[in-house]
């Protein structure tokens, strides 16, 4: 479960006052609204890259306001995911596994696991650059699931992919976040990509976040 | 509205992308033209040895018959016209080239072209050997005339048909016609030989003044350079990341030996260290520590500024993902931002030691300028200069043009592997 409850963020001279929002576990939140409303903002408190004036972040009951990111246990992945330049894919997804010195065997079933629901193995030699938008944002989301967190933050993920692959990526992100088990949110300002994926649709307007209620295909 | 707008046309883009070029341009000719000036104007040549000169003061005649110059004929003369000479007449020809010629005649006739002008030519004779002697490993030759070398310098043998005598040798002891040099206790006295002076560039790096010098600077700008990055790299990610009370003062404070005129540097350290403890300024003022010292004030603000911008340009979103990732602050640095840093910190280096190979005001102030001990090669090429060596100044330039250069192509490949890897 994800909670937020009745959080309060400052950005500058911008101010976010009393956003509330629940999910409940395996739910496939999505979170829109136009840009610069401070949805970015949102998740960045949930994930704690941002510091919070007020209010609380509960994941699966577990106050984590003032928890580090590291602790929290959330996959979080950014809107142009982020990949880290140096390393090659397959590192990027042993990433989170190496950090917690995980046996060796264990890290690389689950990089070829990930790889193979993400239909990237071909590319676990690569380095980032020269891939392509809709390969970039696998990784990223592998990367984000390796540790097998039980909450997932995604900023945008799909903004910038073509129309043609659009479709594809949705699909593979629905199911892998499925077969993980996750409470997703997902940051968009495509209603077509949130009508496609979300469970709950949230829309912050003007700072206040109203649930537009369980997404009706 | 249409029809207004086919009319309308931009002018061409050519006088601005050829003021650009001129601009440019012109920069890089002066730098391109000022290192092949240093390269050209260094006779690489071995000079002979000549005697005083024999041309005394006077002024050329009205009639524009020259002035007459008594040779002994067989000796090899320098010539070197000064401003009022066409050249001189020898042997029915007129030479106006400068350089070395055997004299056929025993008199040559300095011709101008300025009646009633001051001679401004000259005419060395170059010295023989007349005698050769050896004791115990020191060779001691004598010369018909004075031969103008000094203790210290070098002086090139040829022609002795021994291994021991052929070679570059340091004048251990000099009278006005009498030099010695250490040939080697196994040698034996030979018959004739030929002496040389090695162009200055040799007798630079043979010196042992100069080699000190260039080791110290070596070692004294890799170590600056080492230090400098110790301490750019935690203050440019500092100060690229954080925000606290106080920032703005202490970016200031960062740019402060950048604006300091060099030597107040210098001059400040020097000050500084009068309130420090004795044993400690003992250990560094006037002493190599101090040249260390010197080059880091000055090099390590570079070195803040590169890392403070190399840092600005990496996103922050890479460290806020390490973190989501299980990192904390200190493993997201390691493992994600200074991997990408690493051209940034090439860079780094590689501008404090070149700031640190010139650096000059600071280290004459501070640490002084004693041979063997605080001598860094521009403190090399003052000496030489001050010594009216301008020549050694020029050796001692193309060392360090020499030796940056070096550095630039290593950094520079280095820099490149990284990219297309």
């Amino acid at each position: 479960m994800i909670a937020v409850d009745n959080l309060s963020i400052r950005q500058g001279d911008f101010l976010l006052d009393g956003v509330s929002l629940e999910l409940s576990d395996g739910e496939y939140g999505v979170l829109m609204g136009r840009s610069g409303c401070g949805k970015t903002t949102v998740l960045e408190a949930i994930c704690g890259l941002r510091p919070i004036i007020g209010g609380r972040i509960l994941l699966g009951g577990r106050d984590v306001s003032v928890l580090p990111p590291a602790e929290r246990g959330i996959g979080y992945v950014p809107q142009d995911g982020a990949l880290f330049p140096d390393m090659p894919v397959w590192e990027q997804l042993a990433f989170s596994m190496l950090i917690r010195k995980i046996p060796k065997s264990q890290v690389e079933a689950r990089v070829r696991e990930l790889a193979k629901d993400l239909g990237i193995t071909h590319l676990l030699e690569r380095l980032p650059v020269g891939l392509s938008g809709g390969e970039r944002q696998r990784v990223a989301l592998g990367r984000a699931l390796a540790v097998k967190p039980r909450f997932l933050c995604m900023d945008e993920p799909l903004s910038a992919l073509d129309e043609d692959i659009l479709e594809e990526i949705c699909e593979l992100f629905t199911q892998t976040i499925k077969k993980e088990n996750v409470t997703a949110l997902h940051i968009t300002h495509s209603k077509a990509e949130a009508a496609r994926l979300g469970d709950t649709l949230f829309h912050l307007v003007g700072g206040q976040l109203q649930k537009v209620g369980p997404n009706e295909e | 509205m249409s029809g207004a707008e086919d009319n309308y046309r931009v002018s061409s883009d050519r006088p601005f992308l050829l003021v650009l070029a001129v601009l440019g341009g012109s920069y890089l000719f002066l730098i391109a033209a000022m290192v092949v000036a240093d390269l050209i104007f260094l006779d690489y040549r071995d000079r002979p040895v000549f005697g005083p000169e024999i041309v005394e003061a006077s002024r050329y005649p009205g009639d524009a018959s020259g002035v007459k110059i008594t040779l002994e004929s067989s000796r090899r003369y320098y010539y070197q016209g000064g401003r009022n000479e066409l050249g001189f007449r020898m042997g029915g020809n007129l030479i106006k080239k400068d350089g070395v010629f055997d004299a056929v005649e025993e008199e040559v006739l300095l011709v101008s072209e300025t009646p009633e002008g001051a001679v401004t030519a000259s005419f060395r004779p170059e010295v023989r050997v007349v005698g050769i002697q050896l004791h115990e490993g020191v060779a001691t030759l004598r010369m018909d005339l004075p031969h103008g070398l000094l203790w210290g310098e070098f002086i090139r043998v040829r022609d002795s048909g021994s291994e021991f005598w052929d070679g570059v040798h340091e004048i251990t002891d000099t009278t006005q016609d009498e030099l010695s040099f250490v040939v080697g206790e196994q040698s034996k006295i030979v018959n004739a030989l030929s002496l040389s002076r090695p162009n200055p560039l040799i007798q630079a790096l043979r010196s042992r003044d100069i080699q000190f010098s260039i080791k110290l600077s070596l070692v004294s700008c890799t170590v600056t350079t080492l230090l400098s990055l110790w301490v750019a790299i935690p203050i440019g990610y500092l100060m690229s990341r954080f925000t606290f009370r106080g920032k703005a003062f202490v970016d200031t404070l960062l740019d402060i030996p950048v604006v300091l005129p060099p030597l107040v540097v210098g001059l400040s350290l020097l000050i500084l260290f009068r309130y420090v403890p004795d044993w400690l300024s003992d250990a560094v003022v006037y002493k190599w520590p101090a040249v260390v010292l010197a080059q880091f004030m000055v090099a390590c603000a570079f070195a803040v500024r590169t890392m403070r911008v190399t840092f600005d340009q990496i996103s922050q979103r890479y460290e806020q993902v390490a973190l989501t990732l299980g990192c904390n602050r200190q493993q997201a640095f390691w493992r994600v931002v200074l991997p990408q840093a690493r051209g940034g910190v090439l860079a780094a280096g590689t501008l404090a030691w070149a700031r640190a190979l010139g650096e000059f005001g600071p280290i004459l102030v501070f640490a002084g300028a004693t041979r063997q001990k605080t001598e860094v090669l521009p403190t090399s090429a003052f000496l030489e200069l001050q010594a009216g060596r301008t020549e050694g100044m020029l050796a001692v330039s193309l060392i360090m043009i020499a030796t940056a250069a070096l550095v630039f192509v290593v950094a520079r490949t280095f820099g490149m592997k990284r990219i297309f890897s």
